[in-house]
Formats: C-alpha cells, structure tokens, sequence
C-alpha cells in the first residue's frame, strides 16, 4: 500500500484516540478565545459601553430586573415611556436576554465576585458567541465528523456575518438566540437520528429559551416541521421522527405559551400553524401506518383514500372558519414584507424606514462571508452527496435562509450559521482529499480497497512531513478516524468497477498545493473577518471616534453630554419629545419619560410625533402642550457631517404622519417645485416652517460669523437669516452641536399666543426693522 | 451647623469656663480681622493683641457672633508667628445668648501688662449668596457677603478693624455703618481698591453681652464681583480600598457637583458660549474644567459618571516620592465635565485612582501592626464639601483596627464589605463628616494586624475552588449514565 508521506506505526489506538481528544479541547478553546478576543474591539477602541439603540433598553430592564428582582421585572409597568401611555414591560419584552443576564449576576454574586450588571451585559455576546462556536461544532460533527465541527466552529467564531450582531455592548437578543439556534437545531437532529424522547425534549428546552429570548423563535418554529414534511414527503417516515417530533412539538409548543409575550400565539396565529399541521400530519402517518400493519394492503388503500378526502376537506374549513372567526390571526406585516419586498414601504412606513429591514445589498454578502459564500454551495451540494436525514436539514436551511437573508439585511445573521456548517463541510472534505496520504495502487488494484480504510483509520496520528500539512492535518485528523472522507469512498467505489486507470492524487506536490492554497484561502478570510470587524461592526454608534491632525483617536461624545446634561439638570418628570430612534437612549441615559421609543407599537403615537415635528410651529405647540411635552430633541449632523441625523430621516416622520393626517401633511411639499430634497434658500415653505427644520437650523448661521453657513452633511449653503423660533426656547446644544435641545415655552401669562407676545417683548427692535421688511415686500 | 467635636472631650471643663472668662484678667490693645472674600469659602484672619491685667491669667475667651458661628467650619487659634496650635475648648452653647465663647488656654501664663498676639484663623462656609440671583450667560457674577460690624470680645478692646478684601477691586456696594460716633470720628468705612475697611473703632467696652450687642452691633454687607464659579460638592463619597496582595490603595471619589452660583437665566446657548471661549472671555459662573492634585505615583485613573466614560480630561502623573521625603509632588488632573457647568447646573461622576501602597502603608516593627494614612478628601478649590462619607476597606482579616481621625467625625462605624475573591470579608471603616474645606484634607491613620493565615485564604480559597472545579470535570467524564447499553435504532 503506497502512501504519499511515510506514517508511524507504532501508534496505538488509544493514544490516537486521547491526542485527538486533547486536541479537539484545546482547539475547542482557542476558537472559544478567539471568538470572544475579536469582539473586544469596541471595548479596547471605546470602552465597556452598550450601543445602539435596543440594548439600551435591554441594559435597562436588566438592571431593573437585577436590582429589583424577577417578579418586580415581570411585573414592570414603565410609566415613562410612551407618554402618556405607559408601556407594560414584562408582557412586551422577551425576557431571555434580561433573564439570562440576571442570572448570571446573581451567580457571580453569590461567589462573591460583584462584577457590574453593566460589564455582564457588554460582555454577554462574546460569551454567547463561544458557545456558539461549540454548538456549532456538534452540529457539524453530527453532518459529517469532528474535523469539519471544528471548521465549522472556527468560521463562525469569527465570521463578520455574526460578529456583527455579537460585539461586546451590542447587548441585543440576537446575542444569545444564535447559540439557542444552533443548539435547539443540533438537539434535534441528534433526537431524530436517535428517536430520542430525551433529546426531543431538549430541543424543547432550548426551543423554549428560544422563544424567550428572540422574536426569530419562528424561524425555528417552521424549519423544524419543514424538515419533518420534507422526511415524510420523501418517505422517510420512522418511528424516530415521530418520537423526535412529537416530544419536540407537545413539550416545546406548551412551554413556549408560558412567556407572557408569546401567549396564546403558537395556537393562534398563522405563522405557528404549519408546526401544528405537521404535528396532526404526523400523527395520521403514524396511525396509518399502524393500520397498515394491521390490515390487508387493498382494504388499506380504501381507507387511505376516503381518509385523506375527508381529512383535506375538514382541515381546510376549519382552518377557513377558524380564521374568518378571528381565531387565527392572519399574517402579519413584517411577515408579509418577507414576501413582497415592497410591502412594507406601501403599508407600513415604519418597518421600512429601519435601515435593518432594507433587501441585502450583494456586496454585503460578502463582506459578511468573504470566501464561506463561495464555498457555500459546495456544502451544500456535498450535503446533496450523501442526502442522509441530517443532509436534508441542512439543504431546506441554506434556500430558507439564503432567501431571507436577501430580503432582509438583518436576517444575513440567519444564514450566517448554515453558511459556516456547509462550508465546513466542503472544506474539510478537500482537506481530507488532500491530507489523505493514500495513493492510488496501480500495481496491486485488488488490495487497494481495504488499504483505504486501514491507512486512514493510521492517518490521525501522521506528522504531516511538510510544515504546511501538519497544520491542516491537525485539524482535520481529529476525526478522520471516525469516517473516511467522502472522496476516498468515491474513489473506492469507482475503483471497485475496476476501471483501467485508478483515479486518485499522487505524490506529494498536489497535495502541497492545494492544502496551501487552502491555508492561504482561510489566512485571508482571518485578516478579513478581523478587519471588518474592527473597521465596521465595533462602534457603539453612543460615541462617535474622528481622528486628530496628529493621528489620535478624538472622541465625539455629543450624545453622552446632552443625555446627561438632561439627566442631571431638568425635573426628573420632564418628558422629552424626539424622533423614535432616541427613545430608548433617553430612557436609558438620561432617565427621562419619553413619547416614543424604539418599542414601535404605537403607529399613530409616532405619528403623533412625526406630524408635530413636520408641521409649523403654531399647530406643532398644541400638540406639545397636550402631551405635557417639556424639553424637544433634535440630532444635527450639519456642523461636523454627521449623516444619520433627524433631518435625513425627516422624510420618513412626513411619511408616518401622512398616512395617519393624510389631509395635513404631504410629503410633496417637502420637496423644492423640482423635486429635490433641499434645506438651503430654495428649500419649500413647508420644509422651512417645519419644527424639525427650525429647531435644526436656529442660530446655526450665526456660528460661521457672517460667513456662509454650510449643512455639511447635505452640501448645502445654508441661509444667511436663520429661522426663529417663538414656542420653543433653546435650552441647549451639544459641543459639536450633534444634539440640539429646545424648552416648551408655557402659554403666555396675559392670554396671548406667543408668537405675538414675543413680537411685543423684541417691540423696539421690530420697528425699526419694520421699515426695511416693507420696502423688500415691495421689491418683490 | 456648630462644630461639635471640640466640645465632646471638654464637656466638664466647660461647665466651668463661664467663670474663667473674667473681664479684668485681659485686655485687648487691637484687633484686627482680615476677611479674604471668595466664593464658597470665605477665609477670616482675626488678630488678638493681647495684654494681661491681672497676673497668671492663662485662658483667654475668644467670642464669635452666633451666626458667624454656624458658617464657621474651621478654626486655629496659634499665637502670631508660631506654628503650635493652642488648645480650644467652647463653652457649651446657650440659645439664649446670641454669641458663642471658645476658651483658648495660652502656652504660658501671662504676668500683668504682658502682651501676646493671638491668631484666630476661620473658614467659613455657606457665607457668600449670590446676587443677583440669576446672572444670563453674558452678565457677570456678583456674591454678597454679610458679617457683623464689630469683633466680639468680652474684654476691653483700645482699637478694632474689619477688612474684606476681594479677589478683584470691582466692589459694587458696602453698607455704612451708622450709630459708631461712640468709637471713632472719622468715614466708619472707606474703600480703597479691592478692600473695604471698618474702623478704626476705638475704645469699645466689652462687647460679649447682650447690651452692647443690642445697642451696636449691626450687620455690613458687601457686595462684589467675583470671577470664579462658586462650587459646592452636595456630596462626596470616597471609598479607599487596601490590597496587600495587590500592593494597592484604590481610591474612588463619588462626587455630585454643583454651581452655586447666580443660576442661569434663560437659557443655555452653546453659539454663545463657543464665542466666549473663542475671545477668551468666558463668563465667570461656567466652569468649563477643574484642575486637581492627586497623589504622586498613581495608576489607572479613572473619570466615569453613570453613563460611561468622559473622555475629555487630561492627566499629567507625577512619579511617586518616597515616604520619608518632604517634597510636594502632585499628578495634575485637568478634568472638564461633558457639559459646560452653568449657574445651578449638577454634575456627578465618580473619579478614582490606584496608589503604590507602600507610599502611604508602613510596617510597625514593634506591635506588628500596619499603619496606614487615607486622606479625607481630594481638595477641589474653592469648593465646599456639603457631607462627605469616607470609606477605609482593610484587607480580609484585618483584626486589632485602630483609628485616629484629624479631627472628629460627625459619626463613624465598622461594618463588613464583601468584595472579588473573599470569603469572610473585610472590615470596613465609614466616617461622616459635614462642610469639608480645603483645610480638611487631611489624613485618617490607621492601623490594623493582619496574621499570615489570613493573607493565605484568597489562594487557598481560589485554588480549592478550582481543585474542586477540575476534580468535578474528571468525576463527570468517567462516569456513563446510559441506561441502556444497547444501540437505540
């Protein structure tokens, strides 16, 4: 039996067998630290801070959860947002994240290690994410074997797909439903190769945790009966299906209903239905099945018959009945918007104004996967190769999830897994092809069959002869022991039909090149994965980083000084009025009760806020006063060329105050007569008597001193005469002018509107300016 | 709010003092009192020039107004030119009478005629109040400070002063006193530059009682500009952390800011203050950055508030000097809050610093016992420090604490803190005190035992935890709880 590279002999079994064990700890932990290393970028370049917008809510039901107690957090009334409204905190929220967070503090306390609930909730993603790393790895083994696990498990500890929704502070529920994801997938599909009751029900335990954690639980809810319809429509109906299905669904349906948020749902509504079908589906195959067993094949075939006649029909007017009553909840919006990309932008605005939402760029697909997308269909062909039930899963996840991720930006973190799973399973089938020292024997053919197995079954413990091969070997060899790769069975196969010429790689040079090619593929996609992590993934977005002229890092920290300004110098009851995205930040940072938040359930309250902020003053300042409104928040990119300020988004409060006052507002209004969004001298009368563009633009060409005042976000040369305001009272303006707030004035004392009370108070000026106003109205 | 310490170990000797304050035994040939005005803290130089009538007489009676009384939370009496500080005991304080007398006993008895300059140094607190009360971001910072006309002694004084210097000579306004023909002739109040000076008086009775105060005491008034922010810290709270392990002493300062001066009227307009930075004529009530002096030799400092860190401070580290020297060495910390600090505006944060322990820690040989000094505060000038409550966490098992206080706190207690990696906890010290000025920074000894066993528990602790640990992983992989041997399906 020739072999490319000599191999030691006098290795027994058992040694191999521990060093590969050892080995697969010890990468198990390095994957574990570098996941968890290259999410700390955001803490080393800022600092131990949550970001965004979501987890700031999140950070602030943990704490009160951690200071308060569960059932004070299951309880939680939240008076302060949604003003006047409220929200009822515990029956809205997943509480998996909070839950989870709690949990752990209350550990680390009671062995006394009093670390900050603030640290726990930074640190909880990468955390999470190593054991994603690990979850992912069983999943991998259970498709092909523990080398491609341990791929499998390095791609997506670093992969920028996931990254980006797991940096440390991004305290969000994505943090931990990953690793539920992939845990509750790999339960399942260790329960179903097993018909496992016991691993049914912990894919119901996690499913449970899932639903707690993460509206995504659907995902799960649909893939898992997918899988099983797909099984039965291929005939691949076992009694380890249903068992695994059956203990799945009961236990995961029913401990899903007890988190207050889900309720009644998975009964209710459209998107749990297909699991339920199934469910019932199942149990009719399985009783068919059990009469078939029993009775003869012709009578069978009768029953069969009427049987799915009468079934089909009853199904189909009970679910029509049920929905028309009401019952079961039709589809909702972000579910249609799944479908019909244009959806949400006709029906509802406020899904499609989150940049989140929007249909994935191509490029991005790339930059989240770098070569995984190319290797990616390989997988999944692979999967196709060997088709077992485990494949199927596999193959239904990657359209479902490659689908989604298309859609919608946000649900690239769905697909990101399978992506690492499939291109795992490529990879390491290469690797084996390649680090497999058998060479094809031309001499003796007839033995060649059973060398295969003996040599690879000797290959884990080979110290690969070139420096390049002991690295991929060391990964790959793990369990090369279990399986022989695919390829070499192939190769077997076909040299069984006794062919004339053998197929396989001689020699050492094909070997070198493909495994380093490979090693320069996976090298690049490292520097890859760290860099986009670092460049794009690690900013909290709370704090903004520029550059000095001498190359150090300046913090632009206009957020923090204005939420604090408000925390610290206004009434504790204040309500402050902004845009929704800042609804959350107020809460948290500044502790004070709000009107909107990044909790959008309220349409027309956002409306509410959207109309008042696109309108003029004086119909703007009854709406204020009748939301007890004390202090208005605006963001202002303009002066250091901040583009995600409120002026960019103004267009999307015209559009949600439009569909709710279609007669009051128009979004064409707020464009110039030739159809450009402008904030300079040729911007609309509506535009320039909107609260938003007053409140941005008040005093701001006063700043350049006479000179030309520039919006440098828009481009545009700003007006020499700025707006003046008569409701509203500058109350303050951050150091780079980011965040700019404004004072409700009270109605005026002596009854008059203020507008004309301001008049009086400024009287002298006015009238000396008086004459200079008429002679221009004459002129024009 | 009186300052009580000073009557707590002479409750006794004062139910006798009345007696010892006898009019005839002294006499005062001048007295001088210098008022340095400031912001939230006004400093009051008060010199005695002293001549015994009688013979032997020892303990000399100083007086203060009953208002001056509760502004004042600090005093030193030395004689002129000493450094030693003479012991004061206060007589106990009687609602009924409107002055308060202190008891001074003099280093040596006086023989008649002889004369003494005594030396009353006082701070006082809360005295200034701003006015106008609102001051727009343009307008400038006028305080107004109130005393008593004359400087109460129950002796006979020859000739008396009263000067108020200001920091800058803009004085808009000074009440003239009237009814004073009695002691002098001339203008009972001239100006010149930035002081305001009473007297000369002359001749003047003893003034302790309530006839003369009734008769002519009355209240002057001052009013001036004054060009720093008037702080106050509502309230500080220090924790100092000792690690013997660490060789570290981490002090952390929780500290809520505000500016008691005129507050803002109408409103904050960043436009105008960028254009007073800009020109370098920044108004005198904002306080844009506060300069400190922290120790030499520290570490990983830290400024955070609530919500995050403030990035926009800078710190200059002085290396650390050993104990024994005498030189000053200080780290410079330029520290500036997120925002601007208007008039009435708050800031809170919390600063903190790890210290080379061996610069404040010592070993006594003899007793075996450590001795370390915590100072009370980080002073912040010109501020005032409303309630402070320091904190001394010992190392676990710490047994034999002692403590002496510079001065004696409004309360203080031991309790137990539990904090990374301990099992039975630490002893923890806590002491309250009130109205805290730059005099105050000074230094709690302490001193404690620590045994060699209890140095030894963290490790013990920690390596038990994860022998424990690893012996639990070892167990769980080598034991099989499949029930059924068989390959399922």
């Amino acid at each position: 039996m020739p072999t490319a590279y000599p191999l030691p002999t006098n290795l027994s079994p058992a040694t191999v067998a521990n060093t590969a064990s050892l080995i697969r700890i010890v990468a198990l932990c390095l994957i574990s630290g570098a996941a968890i290393a290259s999410r700390l970028f955001a803490v080393i370049n800022f600092e131990s801070i949550i970001h965004e917008f979501d987890p700031w809510f999140n950070y602030r039901a943990t704490r009160v959860l951690a200071t308060k107690g569960f059932y004070e957090f299951w309880n939680w009334f939240d008076p302060t947002a949604w003003y006047p409204l409220g929200r009822v905190v515990g029956g809205t929220v997943y509480p998996g994240l909070m839950a989870t967070s709690g949990v752990i503090y209350n550990l680390l306390h009671a062995i006394n290690l009093p670390v900050d609930i603030r640290n726990i909730c930074v640190l909880l993603a990468p955390g999470f994410s190593a054991l994603t790393a690990w979850a992912t790895y069983m999943f991998t083994k259970e498709m092909k074997d523990a080398s491609a696990g341990l791929l499998a498990a390095a791609f997506i500890g670093i992969v920028p797909g996931y990254i980006s929704r797991s940096v440390a502070g991004s305290y969000d529920n994505e943090a931990i439903a990953i690793f539920l994801l992939m845990f509750t997938f790999y339960c399942w599909i260790k329960a179903l190769k097993q018909g496992s009751a016991l691993f049914g029900t912990i894919a119901a335990v996690f499913y449970f945790y899932m639903v707690a954690a993460w509206g995504g639980y659907v995902f799960i809810t649909n893939m898992i009966p997918l899988h099983a319809l797909v099984l039965i429509l291929m005939g691949r109906f076992s009694s380890r299906l249903y068992v695994a299905y059956s203990s799945w669904y009961a236990i995961g349906t029913l401990a899903s209903m007890q988190v207050p948020f889900v309720g009644f749902q998975p009964v209710k509504t459209s998107e749990h239905m297909a699991a339920l079908a199934v469910f019932g589906l199942l149990q009719i195959v399985a009783f068919a099945q059990l009469v078939r067993s029993r009775v003869s094949s012709r009578q069978f075939q009768n029953l069969l018959f009427a049987a799915v006649v009468t079934i089909g029909i009853l199904g189909t007017f009970a679910f029509g009945a049920l929905t028309y009553k009401g019952w079961i909840a039709p589809w909702t919006g972000r579910f249609y918007s799944l479908w019909d990309t244009g959806y949400a932008k006709k029906y509802i605005p406020i899904i499609a104004s989150v940049s989140e939402h929007q249909p994935t760029a191509w490029p991005s697909f790339f930059m989240d996967l770098q070569f995984l997308i190319f290797l990616f269909p390989a997988g999944v062909f692979l999967c196709f190769r060997e088709l077992r039930d485990e494949h199927l899963f596999v193959i239904i996840y990657a359209v479902m999830a490659s689908y989604f991720a298309g859609v919608m930006v946000r649900l690239m973190l769905t697909l990101t897994p399978v992506v690492c799973v499939a291109s795992a399973v490529a990879l390491s089938t290469l690797l084996d092809t390649f680090v497999d020292p058998t060479e094809p024997d031309i001499a003796e053919e007839g033995k060649s069959e059973s060398g295969t197995s003996t040599t690879s079954t000797a290959a884990p413990g080979a110290n690969g002869s070139t420096a390049a091969a002991t690295k991929k070997s060391k990964k790959a060899a793990a369990a090369a022991a279990e399986t022989t790769s695919t390829l070499s069975h192939l190769l077997a196969a076909t040299k069984k039909e006794g062919l004339a010429n053998p197929k396989g790689i001689y020699g050492l040079d094909t070997r070198l090149m493909v495994i380093f090619n490979t090693t320069c593929l996976l090298a690049f996609f490292v520097f890859h994965c760290t860099w986009v992590t670092s460049s794009a993934y690690s900013s909290p977005s709370v704090v903004l980083a520029s550059s000095n002229p001498d190359g150090s890092q300046h913090i632009i920290d206009d957020f923090r000084e204005a939420y604090y300004w408000l925390r610290q110098n206004t009434p504790e009851d204040a309500v402050v009025m902004s845009w929704w995205d800042y609804g959350y930040q107020i809460a948290g940072m500044a502790d004070r009760p709000t009107l909107v938040d990044n909790n959008t359930w309220n349409n027309t309250h956002i409306a509410t806020v959207g109309k008042a902020m696109s309108s003029s003053e004086e119909v703007a300042y009854p709406i204020l006063r009748k939301h007890d409104v004390q202090y208005v928040l605006v963001i202002f990119g303009g002066l250091i060329g901040y583009s995600g300020d409120d002026i960019n988004k103004f267009l999307w409060m015209v559009r949600i105050a439009q569909g709710v006052w279609p007669d009051e507002i128009q979004e064409p209004n707020y464009f110039t007569s030739r159809g450009e969004y402008k904030v300079d001298e040729n911007a609309s009368p509506a535009m320039r008597n909107s609260l938003m563009y007053k409140m941005t633009y008040y005093r701001f060409a006063e700043l350049f001193g006479g000179g030309q005042a520039m919006d440098r976000v828009r481009q545009q040369q700003m007006p020499k005469v700025g707006p003046t305001l008569d409701y509203l009272d500058e109350a303050f303006t951050s150091e780079n002018w980011i965040v700019r707030i404004y004072e409700v004035k009270k109605e005026d004392p002596l009854g008059r509107d203020l507008k004309s009370a301001n008049a009086f108070a400024q009287g002298k000026k006015r009238k000396r300016t008086k004459p200079v106003s008429r002679r221009r109205a004459l002129v024009s | 709010m009186p300052i009580r310490w000073h009557a707590l170990p002479l409750l006794f000797l004062s139910a006798i003092a009345p007696s010892l304050a006898n009019p005839q035994s002294f006499e005062n040939t001048a007295i001088v009192r210098t008022v340095e005005l400031g912001g939230a803290i006004v400093h009051v130089t008060t010199t005695y020039a002293v001549k015994a009538t009688q013979p032997g007489s020892k303990v000399y009676t100083i007086a203060l107004g009953l208002e001056e009384k509760q502004k004042t939370s600090w005093y030193e009496v030395k004689v002129k030119g000493q450094q030693v500080v003479l012991p004061v005991s206060e007589q106990i304080l009687d609602a009924d009478r409107n002055y308060h007398l202190m008891d001074v006993t003099l280093p040596k008895a006086l023989g008649v005629n002889a004369t003494l300059n005594l030396v009353l140094e006082t701070i006082q607190t809360h005295a200034t109040t701003p006015w106008p009360k609102q001051a727009s971001q343009k307008e400038d910072q006028a305080l107004k400070y109130q005393t008593d006309l004359f400087v109460l002694s129950p002796y006979r004084t020859s000739v008396q002063r009263t000067k108020l210097k200001s920091l800058t000579p803009r004085i808009i306004s000074f009440t003239t006193p009237e009814n004073v023909q009695d002691f002098t002739l001339d203008i009972p109040a001239t100006k010149s530059g930035a002081t305001v000076t009473y007297g000369p008086y002359n001749n003047i009775p003893p003034s302790a009682n309530e006839k003369f105060i009734s008769k002519h005491q009355q209240p002057i008034t001052v009013h001036y500009h004054h060009e720093q922010p008037v702080l106050e810290v509502l309230k500080l709270t220090r924790a100092a952390e000792i690690s013997h392990w660490g060789a570290n002493l981490n002090i952390q300062d929780n500290i809520v800011l505000h500016n008691a001066g005129p507050t803002l009227k109408g409103h904050f307009s960043r436009l105008e203050h960028q254009s007073q930075s800009y020109f370098k004529r920044a108004a005198p009530h904002a306080l844009a950055a506060l300069t400190l002096h922290l120790p030499a030799g520290i570490r990983n400092t830290y400024y955070y508030d609530l919500i995050g860190n403030v990035s926009t401070s800078r710190l200059r580290v002085a290396p650390s000097v050993a104990k024994t020297s005498r030189a000053n060495r200080y780290s410079i910390l330029e520290l500036r809050p997120r925002y601007p600090m208007m008039g009435g505006w708050n800031y809170s944060f919390t600063l903190g610093w790890d210290a080379p322990l061996e610069d404040s820690a010592s070993w006594d040989k003899s007793t075996g016992k450590y001795i370390v000094e915590v100072p009370i505060m980080t002073p912040i000038p010109g501020a005032v420090v409303d309630t402070a409550e320091v904190k001394v966490i010992l190392p676990e098992g710490a047994t034999d604490v002692e403590f002496v206080p510079p001065f004696p706190a409004v309360a203080n207690w031991i309790s137990t803190h539990t904090t990374y990696l301990d099992s039975v906890g630490r002893p923890e010290l806590t002491f309250q005190y009130k109205d805290l000025t730059v005099f105050h920074a000074q230094n709690i000894f302490i001193s404690y035992r620590v045994p060699l066993a209890a140095h030894l528990t963290k490790p013990f602790v920690v390596a038990a935890a994860f022998f424990s640990l690893f012996a639990l992983a070892i167990v769980g992989r080598r034991i099989n709880l499949t029930i059924n041997k068989e390959k399922v399906l």
